[in-house]
């Protein structure tokens, strides 16, 4: 069983990567600057935050922009991936429809989309780090660990809510409300030392911000983070990537009668 | 190969009484039910979902595309699927090939499918020729590196040699129709599932369409097709299954299902019947 799902996975690695490009191509179809877009994009949007944020936090936030763009950068990924991918069934229903390509190809497509376009946001995100002469140190190189612990995060993500999304399409708007509700729960242009000290388990309990405190550990402080934070980290993202792929395959035998 | 209906009788006679799970038979269709509802939108909105929810039953018709049928296709063999619109001759290609589960029996396939369920199955309007060549390469399982290699093949065999790196959106329905087949036949499949596939196309294509098939049934490639031009199931295949109301009418030999077939078209005068001609070519242009 488990055999016969990863030859199916490598018989069609040709196809995710395949659809990926479609995507990627049909994303900027006719756009001047083209991927680079994902890179001017937070760019500029730095810019208005850090001018708006950075009188209020300046005092307890060294880099303000840089500290903006790190979380821009994990929030931004995880949850437009994860949502792209709760969508997936739906937008390419003309193919699943004529085609027999496994369901999730869809899900894991959308989400390595949004990771190729987070690769392209973190060379400005370096850039700029660079141009603030944020402090140099070989933690940097870890960069990817956090991202990939995204990665499976957003999948694991994605997957559960496709699995309701495609029966329910209310789903959409309501993720998108809870989306923004989980923006303002993550402290992406605040500093976490505004929660008062009793109430900040709470924010442990948030995959993004677990994810977003290496990121910043790695990148931005060059502190290597405990061994309990990467326990929490990785428990999060498998755990949430075994119910994502649970719930998918007990759902999908249904998809064909909703799309 | 010309095979004689002597020789496919005594062939069909050997095989009576055999194991389904021989090795000769690469489509078992056993007793397939496939039903769809005909929700009419009703389970998309928040609040009938909640509503069917604590009535416990989901409250929309139960629609059976296909009930209760079996048969099983051998390999190298090529099987028809004719009936009237609606008689469920594309859910069940669609259940052999993998897309749709049914509601109840089993279908099991021995080797790899290339559906070609519609013409322009899988094609992305955006893309050029090129692009969407390696896309749907890719969907029927196939590397970038096998692509490339048969990629000359497919474009001389489409005839879009000046074409191939113009966007699908200016292609015309012909031109999509005429790769959908050259790509879906390019590929060493064991089982090619061809859907109203030669329908478009000037006599020209057709006769080369059928020759490509001919070629293929030759090198033990199994067909299942399906038509409304029954001198063109007749040519291309040997066996035929007639569905109505996703009911098996019957099975046989093409020859005798199609005329059997063809009667009953007459016959049933009340029912409306095929379109003819303009209509009729308008109507599969549409596919």
């Amino acid at each position: 069983m488990l055999k016969k799902s990863l030859y199916e996975f490598m018989n069609y690695m040709p196809f995710l990567k395949e659809i990926v490009k479609r995507d990627f191509k049909k994303k900027y179809y006719k756009s001047v600057l083209g991927i680079a877009w994902s890179m001017l994009n937070p760019l500029l949007l730095m810019v208005v935050m850090s001018v708006v944020f950075s009188t209020v936090f300046r005092r307890s936030i060294p880099y303000y922009p840089v500290y903006w763009f790190s979380g821009y950068i994990i929030f931004t990924f995880i949850t437009q991936a994860s949502h792209n991918a709760m969508n997936s069934m739906i937008h390419n229903a003309s193919l699943i429809k004529k085609m027999k390509i496994p369901n999730y190809f869809f899900c894991i497509s959308s989400v390595t989309l949004q990771f190729i376009m987070a690769l392209f946001s973190l060379i400005t995100f370096f850039i700029v780090a660079a141009f603030f002469k944020v402090p140099f140190t070989m933690n940097v190189f870890l960069f990817f660990v956090p991202l990939i612990y995204s990665y499976f995060f957003a999948l694991g993500l994605g997957m559960f809510l496709c699995a309701y999304g495609t029966f329910l399409r209310d789903l959409d708007h309501l993720y998108s409300v809870a989306r923004r509700m989980w923006m303002y729960l993550t402290p992406l242009f605040y500093p976490v030392d505004i929660i008062p000290s009793q109430f900040r388990f709470l924010w442990d309990l948030n995959p993004i911000y677990i994810y977003l405190s290496i990121f910043r550990d790695l990148t931005m402080n060059g502190v290597m983070p405990s061994e309990r934070t990467f326990i929490i980290a990785t428990l999060y993202s498998i755990i949430t990537l075994i119910l994502g792929i649970v719930t998918f395959k007990e759902k999908e035998e249904r998809f064909f009668l909703y799309i | 190969m010309e095979i004689s209906n002597a020789q496919i009788e005594f062939m069909q006679n050997q095989n009576v009484g055999r194991d389904p799970e021989d090795d000769d038979v690469c489509v078992n269709v056993d007793d397939v039910s496939v039903m769809f509802n005909l929700s009419k939108n009703k389970e998309d909105g928040l609040k009938e979902y909640f509503i069917n929810m604590i009535k416990g039953k989901v409250a929309f018709d139960e629609f059976w595309a296909i009930k209760n049928v079996s048969f099983q296709v051998k390999k190298g063999d090529s099987l028809a699927l004719i009936g009237r619109n609606g008689s469920g001759k594309s859910t069940l290609l669609k259940a052999i090939a993998g897309i749709i589960k049914p509601a109840r029996g089993n279908i099991t396939v021995k080797g790899n499918v290339a559906p070609l369920i519609e013409i322009n199955g899988g094609f992305d309007r955006s893309l050029s020729a090129r692009e969407n060549i390696f896309l749907a390469g890719a969907m029927h399982g196939h590397t970038n590196k096998y692509m490339k290699k048969r990629f000359d093949e497919i474009i001389e065999f489409s005839e879009l040699e000046k074409f191939v790196d113009v966007p699908m959106k200016s292609f015309s329905s012909g031109m999509v129709s005429r790769l959908g087949f050259a790509v879906a036949t390019c590929v060493n499949a064991d089982i090619i599932i061809a859907d109203e596939v030669l329908a478009v196309g000037d006599a020209k294509f057709k006769q080369k369409c059928e020759k490509r098939i001919a070629e293929m049934l030759k090198g033990g490639t199994t067909i299942l097709f399906v038509s409304h031009n029954t001198n063109q199931v007749k040519k291309v295949c040997r066996r035929a299954v007639w569905l109505d109301k996703g009911k098996m009418i019957d099975i046989g030999s093409s020859e005798e299902i199609c005329d059997k077939y063809s009667k009953f078209l007459k016959t049933s005068k009340k029912e409306v019947r095929q379109p003819t001609g303009r209509i009729r070519s308008l109507a599969e242009a549409d596919i």
